[in-house]
C-alpha cells in the first residue's frame, strides 16, 4: 500500500470528476492506495441515496455554515435529505456532531449508523473512530496528526488544514471545514453548481467569503480528483426536485406563526433551545410588522428572566394584547406561578416551549420531551392547559398563530410544545397556508354589548360554556380589580366555599371544552388494528422508519399522533378499536402515557403500555422499534 | 347642596373605591385617599387609569381607590413586569401602581430594578412600613439599623434605601414621603401622575399593628419628629394658568412637568437641587446616618426616553389594532414563500 504524498498540492491539471466511480466499475472497484487495509479486488454494490454522514468537529470553528452548505446542496439535488446538529454548551472548542442523512424513503431520523465519518476533531477522534461499523468510510484532516489504525475501513486521507492554509493563512482552521465539504462533494457526486448556489445562500451578499469558499471547495476537489482513488460504494444522484419545498427550522416556522398570528408582544430571555424563536420574530419585525412611517406593531422585550417574561406576557394579555414569549423547561419551572394566575384569572397569553433534556440544567443543547406532563398542569393548585404539539414545521407555523386564537377563545394561557430537534434543525417545507380569522374571543368593546348581557359579571358564565365576557382596561367598561385571590362572579375577592368550588368546576368545564376543538389527532389506522401506537411531536418525523421497521417483522401497526392536550376524545376512541397501544415517547417516564392512564377509563388502562426513552439524541427508530417489540413481547401481544 | 365637580366634570365620589380591609389607622388608608385626590384633581379619567399592585398588605389598596378604573392584584413582587406588558399594550394609559417594602425591597427587587431601567412611565408608590404586616410582623428589607418594632430585638442588617437605589438607576422622578404628611404626598403624587416616566415614591407608612412603637423609625411618633423636608410644593395644574397663582413671598423654583403642569418648590432652604442625583444621594445617606428620614422631591430628570418610546410603537394602542394591522397580508406570505423558494 502506498501512501499518499501530502506535500503534493499542486491543482490537478484536470480535475477529473470521480463521483460514483463505482458505477463503471461492475460492482467491482480496485483498491489501491488510499483505502488502507483492503487491498485487492473487493466486490461492491453501489449505494445510491441512502447513507448518513457523520461530520466530527469542535464547536466554534465554523463548521456549522460547511455542514450547512452540505445540507443544502443536497436538498438541491432533489434528495430526501435532513440534518441533525449535536452540539455543546460551549461558544468554542467542545465537540460538535453534524449528522446528515440521505434517504431515498425519506426517512428524517438520524440513522441507526454511520456510513461515512468525517473526523476533524482531536478530542473525539478515537472514540468516533472506534463506534464505525466496519467497511465504513473515513475521510479525514492528515493536518491533525492522529492515526488511523483499523483496517476494515476505508480512509481518505486530506490534508485539510494545509490546504486551507494555502489559501488563507489566518482563517485555515475555519476554511479547513470547507474543504471537507469539497472532499465529499466530490467522493458522493454533488454537482459544482449546486454547491455554489448553497454557498451563496449560506454567506448572504459577503461577496469575497462566497468566492473564498468556491476557490477552496475547488481545491479540495482538485486534491481528491488527483490523490484519492474512489473505493466505496457511496454515491448520490440527483433527482426532480419539488419547486414547492425549501428548508427551514421549526423555530423559524414557530416564529413566522407567530407575526401571522398577531403578536403584540414579545417577551423574552434568552435560553437554549429557544431564543431563535425570539430573534426570528425580531429579524422579521422590520419587514412585517412595521408601518409606512417606520412605527412597529409588535414590541419586543428582553426581559430581566423568565419570571418577568411571563409577567409581561400576562399584563400584555390583560390589557388586550395577543402576547407571547419563548423558553425551555428551565423558564417554564420560573413561570409557573404566572401560568397558574393566567389560569385562574383567565388571562390569555402563549407560552412557546422548545424542550431540551431536563432535569434541572440537564443536557441544554439536547433534545427531549420532557416537559408534557410539567406544562399540562403547571402552577400550583388543581390547573389543566391547553397543550399544542406542532410535529412538523409547517404545523409549527400553523400553530403559531392558532395559540392565540386559542389563548383569546379560552381566555388562559395556551403552550406550544416544540423541541430542540424539531427547533433548531433544518426540515423539508411545503410552504405554510395562510390563516383564517382571527377568534379575538369573548370582550365587549361596547356598553350595548354590555347592556345586551343580563346581569353581566366579569366571572358570570352566561353562554354556559364556561367562557365569560370580558372587558378591556381603558374601556371604562364595567372595571374590577384582576386577581389571582378567589373572587366571585362579579370579579369581587370571596373566600366563599361554594363560590370558589363553582369558579373551580367552571374553569375545568371550559377546558373540557377544548378538547374537540383544538388540533384533532392524526390517525393512520390499518384493518388489523392490533397494535396502536399513540406519539406527539417530533416522533412525527421518526414514525414512517419504526413502522417500517416494525412491519418488516410482520406486525400491523396503526398510528395516533396527538397534536394537542387535552386529549381529543378521537384518542380514546382509537384505544377502544386497538387490542393493544404502546405510548411512545422522548422522556424517562412516559409522561403522556401518565396522562392517558389518568384520563382513560379505567377498563381500558390495562390495554396501554409505555415506550419512553431519552438520551438527549434525536429519535433512531431502530432505538424505538426494538423498545416496542420487546415491550410486546412482554405484554403477550 | 351642589357636587364640587373637577375639570372634566366628575364628583370625587368617581374616584372612590370600595372599603378598606385594612386595620384602622393604617399609614396606607391614608396614601389611598390622597390617590383618589390627586387623580380627581388632576382629572384623569377613571378609565384611562390602570391600577396596578403586588401582594401584600399594600397591595391590596386598590380595591379601596378608583373604582371605576381596571386593575391588577398581581403575583408578589411581579406588578413591575405586568405593568410592563399592558403598558406597551395600551401606552396612553396612566399606570398608578401600589407596593410595599416587602414586595419591592425583597421579592420584588429585580422588577423594581429593570422597570426603572427601562424607564417605564408608571407612578410606582411603595408604601413602606419596614415590616411584613400580612404574615404578622417580620421586618422587611428597608428598617433601619437599631430600629425595633415592639417586643423585639432591633434590626441589625444594612438597609436598602429603595429611593437611593432608584437614583443610582437612572431614575427620572425620585421621592420620599410620608403618609402622615397629605399636603406633600398629594402634590407629589399629583406631580408624578404628570410626569412622563417612572415616578418612584417611597412613602414612609406606619403599620399600626406591628411596628408603631417609638423604637421603630418609621412609626407616626418617631417620623414626625424627624422628618426633614426638602422643600414645601405647591402643584399647579396645567389647566390653570400660572400667572393665576399667588407667587409665594420666599424663595421658589418651578418645575415644568410633562403635561404642562408645574411643581413649585418653596422655601428651599435645603438648598437642594432636584437636578443633582449626587445631592439627592448625599441627603439620603446624612438623613440616615443622622437617623432621621429626608422627605420630598429628591431627584428629577425629565430627559429620557420611556420604554414605549424607545420601541417606537405604532401610534395606535397595539391593544386597538386591528386584524389588517395585526396580520401582515396574503401577498406577504406569497413573497415570503418565494424568497425561501428560491
Amino acid at each position: 500500500m502506498s501512501v499518499i504524498n501530502e506535500n503534493r498540492l499542486e491543482p490537478a491539471s484536470k480535475a477529473s470528476r470521480l463521483a460514483c466511480v463505482a458505477e463503471g466499475s461492475e460492482g467491482e472497484v480496485t483498491v489501491r492506495r488510499t483505502a488502507r487495509g483492503i487491498r485487492g479486488k473487493t466486490p461492491m454494490e453501489k449505494v445510491v441515496n441512502d447513507f448518513t454522514f457523520n461530520i466530527a468537529t469542535a464547536n466554534g470553528t465554523g463548521s456549522q455554515s460547511a455542514n450547512l452548505i452540505l445540507l443544502h446542496s443536497m436538498f438541491e439535488m432533489g434528495l430526501p435529505v435532513s440534518g441533525k446538529n449535536l452540539f455543546p454548551s460551549n461558544i468554542s472548542g467542545l465537540p460538535t456532531w453534524y449528522i446528515v442523512r440521505v434517504s431515498e424513503a425519506g426517512y428524517q431520523a438520524p440513522g441507526d449508523r454511520t456510513h461515512i465519518q468525517v473526523l476533524m476533531n482531536k478530542a473525539t477522534w478515537a472514540k468516533d473512530l472506534a463506534a464505525l461499523e466496519p467497511g465504513s468510510v473515513v475521510i479525514y484532516n492528515t493536518n491533525v496528526k492522529l492515526p488511523v489504525e483499523r483496517d476494515d475501513i476505508i480512509a481518505y486521507p486530506v490534508p485539510m488544514t494545509k490546504i486551507a492554509r494555502s489559501l488563507h493563512p489566518k482563517l485555515a482552521r475555519m476554511i479547513a471545514n470547507i474543504i471537507y465539504v469539497g472532499a465529499i462533494a466530490e467522493l458522493v457526486g454533488i454537482d459544482q453548481a449546486v454547491l455554489e448556489k448553497a454557498i451563496a445562500k449560506q454567506f448572504k451578499g459577503k461577496q469575497s467569503a462566497i468566492e473564498m469558499n468556491i476557490t477552496a471547495v475547488n481545491l479540495a476537489r482538485e486534491y481528491v480528483a488527483e490523490n484519492i482513488e474512489k473505493s466505496d460504494p457511496y454515491c448520490l444522484e440527483a433527482r426532480e426536485k419539488d419547486p414547492n419545498t425549501f428548508l427551514v427550522e421549526g423555530n423559524e416556522a414557530t416564529a413566522l406563526g407567530s407575526i401571522f398570528g398577531g403578536v403584540t408582544m414579545l417577551s423574552w430571555y434568552p435560553i437554549t433551545p429557544s431564543s431563535s424563536v425570539a430573534e426570528e420574530i425580531i429579524d422579521y419585525i422590520p419587514q412585517l410588522r412595521t408601518d409606512s412611517d417606520g412605527k412597529v406593531t409588535c414590541a419586543v422585550i428582553q426581559a430581566e428572566d423568565e419570571l418577568a417574561a411571563a409577567g409581561m406576557v400576562v399584563g400584555a394579555g390583560w390589557a388586550g394584547g395577543r402576547s407571547m414569549t419563548c423558553t425551555s423547561g428551565p423558564g417554564i419551572s420560573l413561570m409557573s406561578e404566572f401560568i397558574g394566575l393566567s389560569y385562574f384569572a383567565e388571562v390569555p397569553g402563549v407560552i412557546w416551549d422548545i424542550n431540551r433534556v431536563g432535569p434541572s440544567t440537564g443536557l441544554p443543547t439536547r433534545t427531549q420531551q420532557g416537559d408534557v406532563s410539567l406544562l399540562y398542569e403547571a402552577g400550583h393548585g388543581d390547573t389543566k392547559h391547553i397543550v399544542l404539539f406542532p410535529g412538523t414545521v409547517e404545523e409549527c407555523f400553523e400553530f403559531g398563530w392558532r395559540a392565540f386564537d386559542y389563548a383569546e377563545h379560552y381566555q388562559t394561557m395556551v403552550f406550544g410544545f416544540s423541541d430542540l430537534d424539531l427547533g433548531m434543525n433544518f426540515w423539508v417545507c411545503d410552504g405554510f397556508d395562510y390563516p383564517e380569522k382571527m377568534d379575538r374571543g369573548k370582550v365587549l368593546h361596547t356598553q350595548e354589548e354590555l347592556d345586551a348581557i343580563e346581569n353581566y359579571g366579569r366571572y358570570r358564565d352566561v353562554d354556559g360554556d364556561g367562557i365569560c365576557y370580558r372587558t378591556l382596561p381603558g374601556s371604562g367598561l364595567k372595571p374590577i380589580l384582576t386577581r389571582g385571590t378567589g373572587r366571585d362572579e362579579d370579579g369581587v375577592y370571596s373566600e366563599d366555599p361554594a363560590t370558589y368550588v363553582a369558579t373551580m368546576e367552571r374553569l375545568k368545564n371550559k377546558i373540557e371544552g377544548s378538547r374537540t376543538a383544538l388540533p384533532q389527532p392524526v390517525l393512520r389506522e390499518e384493518a388489523e388494528q392490533e397494535v396502536g401506537i399513540i406519539y406527539f411531536g417530533s416522533m412525527e418525523n421518526t414514525i414512517q422508519e419504526i413502522d417500517d421497521q416494525l412491519e418488516s417483522t410482520g406486525r400491523k401497526v396503526s398510528q395516533c399522533r396527538v397534536r394537542a392536550l387535552p386529549l381529543s376524545p378521537v384518542v380514546e376512541e382509537f384505544v377502544q378499536n386497538h387490542e393493544t397501544i404502546i405510548v411512545l415517547e422522548v422522556n424517562r417516564d412516559g409522561q403522556m402515557y401518565g396522562i392517558l392512564r389518568k384520563e382513560l377509563p379505567i377498563d381500558l388502562v390495562p390495554r396501554v403500555h409505555s415506550v419512553a426513552f431519552s438520551d438527549g439524541i434525536p429519535p433512531r427508530a431502530r432505538v424505538y422499534s426494538d423498545m416496542i417489540l420487546e415491550k410486546l413481547e412482554e405484554v403477550g401481544a | 347642596m351642589t357636587i364640587k365637580l373637577n375639570i372634566i366634570e366628575l364628583p370625587k365620589s368617581d374616584y372612590q373605591g370600595g372599603p378598606s380591609s385594612l386595620c384602622p389607622g393604617c399609614g396606607h388608608d391614608q396614601i389611598s385617599s390622597v390617590i383618589i385626590n390627586a387623580a380627581w384633581e388632576n382629572g384623569i379619567a377613571p378609565e384611562n387609569i390602570a391600577k396596578m399592585s403586588g401582594i401584600g398588605c399594600s397591595s391590596k389598596t386598590p380595591a379601596y381607590f378608583l373604582g371605576k378604573s381596571h386593575g391588577f392584584n398581581t403575583l408578589h413582587g411581579r406588578m413591575p413586569s405586568v405593568t410592563t406588558g399592558a403598558n406597551v399594550t395600551n401606552k396612553d394609559m396612566q399606570f398608578i401602581a401600589v407596593s410595599g417594602d416587602g414586595d419591592t425591597a425583597s421579592i420584588g427587587i429585580g422588577q423594581f430594578v429593570h422597570a426603572i431601567r427601562r424607564n417605564l412611565n408608571m407612578v410606582y408608590i411603595i408604601e413602606n412600613n419596614g415590616v411584613y404586616g400580612l404574615t404578622k410582623g417580620q421586618y422587611s428589607a428597608t428598617v433601619e439599623v437599631g430600629s425595633a418594632k415592639r417586643k423585639a430585638e432591633p434590626n441589625e442588617q444594612v438597609p436598602i434605601d429603595l429611593c437611593a437605589m432608584a437614583i443610582n438607576l437612572g431614575c427620572t422622578f425620585v421621592a420620599r414621603s410620608f403618609s402622615g404628611a397629605k399636603k406633600q404626598l398629594t402634590s407629589l403624587i399629583r406631580a408624578a401622575m404628570s410626569h412622563r416616566g417612572t415616578a418612584v415614591i417611597d412613602v414612609i407608612s406606619p403599620c399600626v399593628t406591628f411596628a408603631n412603637n417609638d423604637e421603630f423609625f418609621r412609626s407616626y411618633g418617631y417620623v414626625k419628629d424627624n422628618d426633614m423636608e426638602l422643600h414645601a410644593y405647591d402643584y399647579i395644574p396645567h389647566f390653570t394658568p400660572l400667572e393665576e397663582v399667588e407667587i409665594p413671598e420666599g424663595e421658589f423654583q418651578d418645575i415644568s412637568l410633562f403635561d404642562g403642569s408645574t411643581l413649585r418648590l418653596e422655601t428651599v432652604e435645603s438648598g437642594h437641587d432636584t437636578s443633582d442625583a449626587v445631592a439627592a444621594l448625599s441627603q439620603i445617606h446624612r438623613a440616615e446616618q443622622e437617623k432621621r428620614h429626608v422627605t420630598g422631591l429628591l431627584y428629577y430628570n425629565p430627559g429620557p426616553k420611556t420604554l414605549d418610546e424607545w420601541l417606537e410603537l405604532s401610534e395606535t394602542p397595539l391593544a386597538d389594532l386591528s386584524e389588517e394591522q395585526m396580520r401582515p397580508s396574503e401577498a406577504d406570505l406569497a413573497a415570503l414563500l418565494a424568497e425561501f423558494r428560491e
